[in-house]
């Protein structure tokens, strides 16, 4: 699978039932989260193995909260597209004011350098799209990724509906060419988490539904 | 010994201890009806609530050196988390290279689409996770290792980060990934006589927080209503328990 990634080599979940590598997916890297840990330790420190799992769980929840209360935004307000400035305003409304201040020049200056690359890659090429997603999730395929940001994407660029304008980074509020229609089949239970989440407690919905393989299966055939 | 506390014999042994606080039936241990541990763990806190007046004079200073400590523990934690947010403002300034990300973008996006609802997502969003995300797990981290250096280790385990979660507002919705043992279990992580360090936590490590998530709907609907609670009544043992490293070694170097 092009998504696979060599940071999540064995079981992020020692002991876990659910064993399916794309159940993985539902987190971040043991090794970039474990690594980014450190830096807030002193150098004597160690980690367990399950204090490392349990703050993967953690961002995705992180990211699943922020997410849905940017979401329900853009659905308000008759938007397709979350943006960077969604995200932002959905960290404020949940309580991470003082991440927005950090992030906002985070994001200025992301765009300003994301202009400039569009302004040259505008004359190198007419793609309206590019495609993360069937390069490895890698630093380094990232990267990669940039760096050919006028390059052709991979084959199964136009089959994916998560098509990104390239110049989304310096013109937020501009409309991407209709895509495909969006995949129903995602997992339910992430999505209850999502649901919860929004409650502001954290307290999660009734339903309990058993994840669901064969849908992240089938989104990444898509 | 101590001989000269009257009112409260045998003192020295933590188990005398233990058995003369439930004596004084401050009211909030009624309300909990907690396990053994978690009991333990409230009533060796409950002097400290009570009114200053009521304690006998070595009490006192007792909970006087107690309040310093906190105050000077709290005072240095939150310096700790300035500095951590000058920290992130200045490395964000330093920033000119955005192509390479500490996370893989596509696998956040990945985590965002999991929601049904989210359809499109621009290509600044993942840029500003990749941010967002090093900044979560950089105070996390930091918040649960206040709580280890609390109780003298130098393991970060589950049990700080649900000590973390427990002391943190904005991490309310973040209660539910951590079992609620592992949140009553931090009383037993203080330096206690009688008491295995860490072996009780072990036993009572019920499953693992991956199953947790496939309980049927009226698990997580108990789990959910409990889980709120617990973190508003674990609030006063966590800041209790900062105390209580001075309260001990008090109460050792008496003996």
């Amino acid at each position: 699978m092009p998504d696979s990634d060599n940071d999540s080599g064995g079981p992020s979940n020692a002991g876990g039932e659910l064993s399916s590598p794309r159940e993985q997916d539902r987190f971040l890297p043991i090794a970039n989260v474990s690594r980014i840990m450190k830096k807030a330790l002193p150098a004597n420190a160690k980690i367990s193995k399950d204090a490392k799992e349990t703050v993967q769980e953690c961002v995705s929840e992180f990211i699943s909260f922020i997410t849905g209360e940017a979401s329900d935004k853009c659905q308000r307000e008759k938007r397709k597209t979350i943006n960077g400035d969604d995200l932002l305003w959905a960290m404020t409304t949940l309580g991470f004011e003082d991440y927005v201040e950090p992030l906002k020049h985070y994001l200025h200056k992301f765009r300003e350098i994301e202009g400039e690359r569009a302004a040259a890659s505008a004359g190198a090429s007419g793609s309206q799209q590019q495609q993360q997603q069937g390069e490895l999730p890698r630093g380094a395929a990232n990267a990669a990724g940039y760096a050919g940001y006028g390059a052709p994407g991979s084959g199964g660029m136009m089959m994916m509906m998560m098509g990104q304008p390239m110049y989304g980074g310096s013109q937020p509020q501009q409309q991407p060419p209709p895509p495909q229609p969006p995949q129903q089949q995602q997992q339910h239970q992430q999505h209850h988490m999502a649901i919860g989440g929004r409650g502001g407690f954290g307290q999660q919905g009734g339903g309990g539904g058993s994840s669901s393989s064969s849908g992240l299966g089938r989104q990444d055939r898509a | 010994m101590e001989p000269s506390s009257q009112p409260q014999p045998a003192m020295g042994v933590a188990a005398g201890g233990s058995q003369v606080y439930p004596a004084s039936a401050y009211p909030p241990a009624a309300t909990v009806a907690p396990p053994a541990v978690a009991s333990a763990g409230l009533q060796s806190v409950q002097p400290f609530p009570a009114n200053p007046a009521h304690m006998s004079a070595q009490h006192q200073i007792v909970y006087q050196q107690a309040q310093q400590f906190h105050q000077q523990l709290q005072q240095q934690q939150q310096q700790q988390l300035q500095q951590f947010w000058v920290e992130r403002m200045t490395e964000i300034e330093a920033t000119a290279d955005f192509r390479n990300h500490n996370l893989p973008l596509a696998r956040i996006k990945k985590i965002m689409k999991a929601d049904e609802d989210v359809r499109m997502i621009s290509a600044e969003a993942p840029v500003v996770f990749a941010k967002a995300c090093e900044i979560f797990i950089l105070e996390l981290t930091l918040r649960s290792w206040m709580h280890t250096e609390e109780n003298k280790r130098r393991t970060l385990q589950k049990n700080d980060i649900a000590a973390a979660i427990t002391r943190t507002d904005i991490y309310d919705f973040l209660v539910d990934i951590v079992p609620r043992d592992e949140m009553k279990d931090d009383g037993i992580g203080l330096p206690r006589p009688g008491l295995p360090p860490m072996g009780a936590p072990a036993d009572a490590y019920p499953y693992y927080y991956m199953p947790q998530q496939q309980v049927p709907g009226p698990g997580m609907v108990y789990g959910a209503q409990q889980g709120h609670p617990v973190t508003y009544l674990w609030q006063d043992p966590q800041e209790q328990q900062e105390q209580a490293p001075e309260e001990q070694q008090s109460l050792h170097e008496r003996d």
